[in-house]
């Protein structure tokens, strides 16, 4: 998805790490990476230890880190520019739009000097911090995980919930449990959820200028 | 006995457990939960909790041949959450809030070792002086 506009960018202090969250591993992540033909960073990472360091809730997830290992920006709910993907339901999907990537071009040429990065301040802020429930959900979530990976279903399908239970705002939980069901039923869910949220923010605004 | 932490699952080839409290081997302390035995204490990255090895003790003993860390002791010092399914045996730990904590404070990308789809080692601080864009997604 980003090979296009890490080649555009082309600058050998540039880096992009691309991370896939997903519990069945190579097996489930491999084919769209290969699909994709990356020459930056490609991670698989089953028990979402990335997600959990860096406090995102949801994927996609996306930190700018600059050359002293700041993190200047944060945004979720994001795509880096225009995707195209032919969904088995849906057809043909376009999302996503050029703001992102502008943004980025813009930070990899200026550095400190982007409009676009976030103070220490406004990075914290926007990374919620876990209470001690939603600490918990994490090493449950890897419980149910690691039961599911041994073809134990009730005893993931127990540990899921409770991750579910203990981080409501986690998607990453939802989603993934969901998976297990086969992808329409997982399609389905995921949609009504959506809906029922209802006034709550469920995707953080890019917040870049221009955006509606 | 099955640990889970950080990235792995780590199946533990001795350990000592009785009720609530897992004792893992020091010299499989490291693969199993990532920390490192050393004569200043267990060490994770910078984070080091001092542990009296010449005497037993809640957080070390020994037998004479091996050395016995109190690996749910450790995480309790450290408000580490940690998950039991005591039927299976197996042992689920969180991440340890400080290494949170300070990614909250100071706003600096946490340090994490994870291998790339070829097998090579990825590094967090490898990239300092390099901007990097870190992205997540998932297939599902």
């Amino acid at each position: 998805m980003w090979q296009a506009l890490y080649e555009e960018i082309n600058d050998p202090n540039f880096e992009i790490i691309c991370v896939a969250e997903d519990t069945m591993g190579e097996e489930a992540a491999g084919e769209w990476f290969d699909a994709t033909n990356a020459s930056y960073v490609c991670i698989v990472d089953p028990s979402h230890m990335i997600s959990t360091l860096f406090g995102f809730i949801n994927v996609p997830a996306a930190v700018w880190i600059d050359e002293d290992g700041r993190i200047v920006r944060h945004n979720e709910g994001t795509y880096a520019a225009k995707h195209q993907l032919e969904h088995k339901l849906a057809g043909t999907i376009k999302f996503g739009t050029d703001v992102y990537s502008n943004a980025l071009k813009d930070w990899v040429a200026k550095g400190a000097d982007s409009s676009f990065v976030w103070s220490p301040e406004e990075v914290r802020n926007h990374l919620k911090p876990h209470t001690e429930e939603t600490a918990l959900a994490d090493p449950n979530f890897k419980m149910g995980a690691y039961f599911k990976s041994v073809g134990n279903d009730a005893k993931a399908r127990h540990y899921f919930e409770e991750a579910q239970r203990l981080n409501p705002d986690s998607w990453n939980y939802h989603r993934q449990d969901w998976t297990y069901d086969g992808e329409v039923e997982a399609g389905k869910r995921w949609y009504k959820k959506n809906q029922d949220l209802d006034g709550k923010l469920y995707y953080d605004k890019l917040e870049l200028p221009g955006e509606k | 006995m099955h640990v889970l932490a950080n990235d792995s699952v780590t199946a533990i080839s001795t350990s000592k457990s009785n009720g609530n409290e897992l004792w893992i081997a020091s010299d499989e302390l490291k693969a199993a939960t990532g920390f490192d035995l050393k004569p200043e204490g267990a060490c994770l990255g910078e984070l080091c909790v001092p542990i009296r090895q010449d005497a037993d003790n809640e957080l070390y003993e020994s037998d004479g041949e091996t050395g016995w860390v109190n690996a749910t002791a450790l995480a309790a010092k450290l408000n580490q959450p940690l998950i039991t399914d005591t039927e299976e045996g197996v042992w689920s730990f969180g991440a340890v809030p400080s290494e949170r904590a300070s990614t909250l404070e100071s706003a600096i990308a946490p340090d994490f070792e994870i291998a790339d789809r070829g097998g090579k080692t990825i590094r967090m601080k490898d990239y300092r002086g390099k901007k990097v864009l870190l992205v997540t997604w998932a297939s599902w």
